[in-house]
């Protein structure tokens, strides 16, 4: 698969801009005039409900998540509810899978996956991914023995428009996990979420300061690797 | 008449989809590629484009419905081609190849082969648990039905005998195991209290500690004499110079302090296959407060003396009390003191604050009868004894250091020479 991959970096974009910007990609990359394109960046505060999402997923009502300086949309990706908000790596695939030859998105979803792996591994957190579920886990053995609730830190949701692909994945960097008590994240109870920044901080290690700045290269770095 | 859309094959493992919301109606006109309706898998949300520019004749699958793959959803009269002016037979095949897949699942759910087999040992599909891509009945799953279909005909005619083959869960993944959480009937006049982060944090934590790491508890039984001597020395200038009383629990942390730069395996954590003995000292407080469990870190505490480590402490666990620690306060402990301070306290073991690999835990100070040397005599003297118990990590510490530390903070505080 010859084709480029354009990783565009775009810093902080409220969610109905890079909603739009997305949208603009598709189309080029369908029309063949632009090349496949990774954008990362952040959102301010903000609530998606994907189109499986459920209502009661929501734990507060609107009005007050809005009260709490979140926006709230509906939008075109698989999977349930999620949040958005600084100190979070999105990352947006806009990548047309028939001319790369995975015309697969179970392929798409694991290789999403597989390079998420690869950046967390590259900043120094073991992580794994769980048979039936979607998204990025901390790969602990002894806290899976123990019987505790597994520890999500990134989740993935993804859009196709024909064969091109659009949403992608959010990886908690700096974000405080707790964020997510107003969602049950991706509508699973027995999952928490995690940051990054939390995980490394249990590890003697101590995390480094622009850890923000580490994930977006590593991700970058993991991205290029599998579609450059 | 017109061109079909159908639902694609998504991925090898993607038998069917759920009609999510159609983009377009009847009659509207559309350009190729224009997406008409969004269909969703279990993680993906796929938008069908329309394969050529015309008016869409007829939708064929409602939302909300879930059709298999290369179901037909709708027919597209294509530009310059006029609309057939009897689609009724071919709408009619595209409706029953769009119904629900529990209608059609069957013949959905097998293999070529495992169908073929099917048909030749006259084995009923629909019996049969599918373990292959997707849940599709395979070569493998059909054999076993085949050889028992060859056996007389009531063998084959007791379904209910293997209940796995009344099972029909099809195409999706297995539900991960959940963890195993007690299930409990509420009873008349029981109180449910469900917990707060904090709780589950603390929940989850203790729970961890207690998994990686083997605690093993030894206690000192301490003459706290001298502290209280030096303590009543101080008390009202200490007041009147600070604005709150002094504690007996500085007096402890700067025991223990000095007691872990001479025994720095105390001071440590467990890596994978590696032992940390940690440069700094920076000394976790147990604070209990309305809201749970907190233990606000003393940074540096071997650089504090005895008044600066009671300011600190008294600023850490009143902002403890009334929230106000910020996260990096309660970040980076190396070794942890627990004052759980109730009466009635003789002694206890704390679990050991991960990745730290000890825990000191302070017993109630009361007056007790022991036995001293006094010029050269037994006496029976009455003294203020307090018990200390040490808690500690065997994967780092064995028992030699654990107890010599033990020993050492016991006697800073028995000989009690303390500046303020």
């Amino acid at each position: 698969m010859a084709r480029a991959l354009r990783v565009e970096h775009l810093g902080l974009v409220p969610y109905g801009e890079a909603l739009e910007l997305q949208e603009k990609r598709v189309e080029a990359v369908r029309a063949g005039s632009a090349p496949d394109t990774l954008f990362l960046l952040e959102h301010p505060p903000v609530i998606t409900l994907g189109r499986s999402a459920r209502r009661e997923n929501l734990r507060l009502p609107v009005a007050e998540l809005a009260r709490r300086g979140f926006a709230v949309h509906e939008v075109a990706r698989g999977g349930d509810v999620t949040l958005h908000a600084p100190g979070q790596l999105v990352g947006y695939l806009v990548c047309d899978l028939a001319a790369r030859g995975v015309p697969d998105v179970h392929r798409w979803l694991r290789g999403i996956e597989a390079s998420l792996l690869a950046a967390l591994g590259a900043l120094g957190l073991p992580a794994a991914p769980r048979a039936g579920w979607t998204g990025v886990f901390v790969d602990d053995p002894a806290a899976d023995a123990a019987g505790l609730a597994p520890r999500k830190i990134a989740s993935i949701g993804v859009g196709l428009r024909g064969w091109t692909s659009w949403h992608g994945f959010a990886l908690n960097v700096t974000l405080d996990p707790h964020a997510f008590d107003v969602i049950v994240p991706c509508g699973l109870h027995a999952v928490r979420m995690t940051s990054l920044e939390r995980e490394l901080a249990t590890r003697p290690e101590a995390a480094p300061a622009d850890l923000d700045a580490r994930a977006r290269a590593a991700a970058a770095a993991a991205f290029e690797a599998w579609l450059a | 008449m017109g061109i079909g859309v159908q639902l694609p094959a998504l991925g090898e493992s993607v038998v069917e989809g759920t009609i999510a919301r159609w983009l377009v109606k009847e009659g509207d006109r559309v350009e190729r590629d224009q997406p008409l309706v969004e269909v969703t898998t279990d993680k993906v949300d796929a938008e069908i484009p329309a394969p050529v520019a015309g008016v869409v004749e007829k939708i064929l699958a409602a939302e909300g419905t879930t059709v298999p793959v290369g179901a037909e959803l709708a027919r597209i009269a294509e530009d310059g081609l006029q609309a057939s002016a009897a689609p009724a037979a071919a709408a009619a095949k595209a409706v029953a190849g769009a119904q629900p897949v529990a209608a059609a699942a069957p013949a959905q759910r097998a293999t070529p082969v495992a169908k073929k087999m099917a048909e030749e040992a006259r084995v009923d599909l629909r019996r049969v648990e599918g373990t292959g891509v997707g849940g599709r009945v395979t070569k493998a799953d059909v054999k076993p039905e085949a050889q028992r279909g060859a056996l007389p005909a009531a063998a084959a005619e007791a379904p209910a005998a293997r209940p796995a083959a009344r099972r029909s869960a099809p195409g999706r993944e297995a539900a991960p195991a959940k963890p195993a959480f007690l299930s409990y009937q509420l009873q008349p006049g029981d109180k449910l209290i469900p917990m707060t982060p904090l709780r589950r944090l603390v929940a989850e934590h203790m729970v961890l500690s207690k998994r990686v790491s083997p605690h093993v508890g030894t206690v000192a039984e301490i003459d706290m004499q001298g502290v209280v001597r030096v303590r009543d020395q101080h008390k009202r200038s200490f007041q009147e110079d600070h604005g709150f009383s002094l504690t007996f629990l500085p007096f402890i942390v700067h025991a223990a302090v000095r007691a872990l730069r001479e025994y720095p395996r105390l001071n440590a954590s467990v890596l994978e296959d590696a032992i940390v003995e940690k440069k700094d000292i920076h000394l976790g407080i147990a604070v209990e407060t309305e809201k749970g469990l907190v233990v606000p870190v003393v940074r540096h505490a071997d650089r504090l003396s005895l008044s600066g480590l009671a300011e600190v402490i008294e600023d850490l666990s009143g902002r403890a009390r009334s929230k106000k620690l910020s996260a990096d306060e309660l970040k980076g402990g190396t070794f942890t003191i627990s004052n759980p301070g109730r009466h009635g306290n003789l002694y206890g073991f704390a679990i050991i604050n991960q990745p730290q690999v000890g825990i000191l835990r302070m017993g109630e100070i009361v007056k007790r009868p022991v036995v001293r040397e006094i010029e050269g005599e037994d006496a029976i003297v009455i003294r203020p004894i307090m018990h200390l118990a040490l808690s500690y990590d065997h994967r780092a510490v064995d028992g030699a250091p654990a107890n010599g530390f033990l020993h050492r903070v016991r006697e800073l505080l028995e000989t009690a020479e303390f500046d303020l």
